[in-house]
C-alpha cells in the first residue's frame, strides 16, 4: 500500500516537474511547483520522515512559494516581457545535456554494488527497536542541537548574511542620503493626503 | 508491492535532470530559480531515501550512523534553499529595475 502511494506520487512528481519547466507563464509554473512540493512531502511520509514532510509543506509550499508568487505579482510582467526568444537549438542542446546527465546517473545507480545489494530491502517495511522513532521531532531535535550544533549555527549565520544581502540588493539607488530619501517619501505621501 | 532504494534513486535522478533541463533551456530568471528548487528537492529525496535504507528492520543502523543524521542534512539543505531563493529573487528585482527585463539573454554585460 505504502509502495503504491510512493509510485503514484512519484509519477505525478515527474509529470508536475516537467510541466514546471515547460509552461510559458511563470505563474502556472509556480502553482505546479506547489503541487510538486506537496507530492514530495507525501513521499517523505512514506519514507518515515513525518517531521520533514510537514516542514516541506510549511517552508517550501508556504514560505518559498509565497516569495516567488509575491515577486511575480510585484513585477507584473506583460505577455511581451514573458515571451522567450524561441531558440530550438538551445532547447535541443539542453534536452541532450540533461538527458546525458540522467543516463549517467542511472548508469551510476544501476552499476553500484551497494545499491544493488539494497535491492531486497523494502523501504516501506516495519521498523522496531531503537531506530523506530527516527524522523520524529524529538529525535531530530536531539540530533540537531546536540551532535550537529556547529553546522546549525553556521546555517543561522548564512541566513543572516542572506537577509543582509537581499536588503542591500533591493535598496533604491536614486537617493544618495537618508535625509533626501525622507523628503521624497514625504513628497510621495502628500499627494495622497491631498487626494483624500 | 515493495519499494527498493534503487527505485527511489531513479526518481531523484529524474527530478534532478528535469531541474537541469529547466535551468539550461529557459530564459526567464524566475523559472530558472524554480528549476533550482526542483534540483534541491531531488537531492533531498535522495538523502531521505538513504537515511531510511540505513535503518534496518531490527532497529540498528548500518555503518554506525545515528538514525536522524539524514533528517538534519535535509533541514540544513532546506535552510540554504530558503536563503538562496531570497538572494536570487533580490538579484532578480535589482536586475529588473536596471534593465526592465527578466530574460537572461538580455544580461550580457560580462560577455566578452
Amino acid at each position: 500500500m505504502d509502495a503504491l502511494v510512493f509510485y503514484i506520487s512519484g509519477i505525478l512528481m515527474i509529470a508536475s516537474a516537467l510541466l514546471v519547466v515547460t509552461r510559458k507563464n511563470p505563474v502556472y509554473s509556480a502553482i505546479l511547483l506547489v503541487v510538486f512540493f506537496v507530492l514530495t512531502s507525501v513521499n517523505f511520509l512514506v519514507l518515515r520522515s513525518p517531521f520533514l514532510a510537514v516542514i516541506q509543506v510549511l517552508v517550501y509550499g508556504g514560505a518559498i512559494m509565497v516569495l516567488f508568487i509575491f515577486v511575480l505579482m510585484l513585477l507584473n510582467l506583460t505577455p511581451q516581457e514573458l515571451e522567450e526568444k524561441a531558440d530550438p537549438r538551445r532547447k535541443a542542446l539542453a534536452a541532450a545535456g540533461s538527458g546525458c546527465l540522467f543516463g549517467l546517473l542511472c548508469w551510476a545507480i544501476s552499476s553500484s554494488k551497494r545499491v544493488g545489494e539494497a535491492g531486497e530491502v523494502d523501504l516501506t517495511g516495519a521498523v522496531t527497536g531503537p531506530a523506530a522513532t527516527a524522523g520524529e521531532t524529538r529525535e531530530i531535535g536531539e540530533a540537531l542541537f546536540a551532535e550537529h550544533i556547529l553546522p546549525f549555527e553556521f546555517t543561522s549565520i548564512l541566513i543572516f548574511i542572506a537577509i543582509i544581502g537581499a536588503i542591500y540588493l533591493t535598496r533604491t539607488r536614486k537617493s544618495s542620503g537618508p535625509a533626501e530619501k525622507d523628503e521624497k517619501e514625504e513628497g510621495a505621501e502628500n499627494p495622497q493626503e491631498a487626494g483624500a | 508491492m515493495t519499494l527498493s532504494l534503487e527505485l527511489c534513486l531513479y526518481l531523484c535522478a529524474a527530478v534532478f535532470s528535469i531541474g537541469v533541463y529547466g535551468v539550461l533551456s529557459r530564459q526567464n530568471i524566475i523559472v530558472i530559480l524554480m528549476s533550482l528548487e526542483l534540483m534541491l528537492n531531488g537531492v533531498n529525496l535522495a538523502i531521505i531515501s538513504f537515511g531510511r535504507y540505513f535503518i534496518t528492520e531490527s532497529g540498528a543502523t548500518l555503518s554506525g550512523v545515528p538514525p536522524s543524521t539524514s533528517q538534519v542534512f535535509v533541514i540544513i539543505v532546506l535552510a540554504i534553499a530558503a536563503a538562496e531563493a531570497a538572494v536570487g529573487l533580490a538579484i532578480l528585482l535589482a536586475v529588473y529595475r536596471r534593465w526592465r527585463s527578466t530574460q537572461v539573454g538580455d544580461m550580457r554585460l560580462l560577455k566578452g
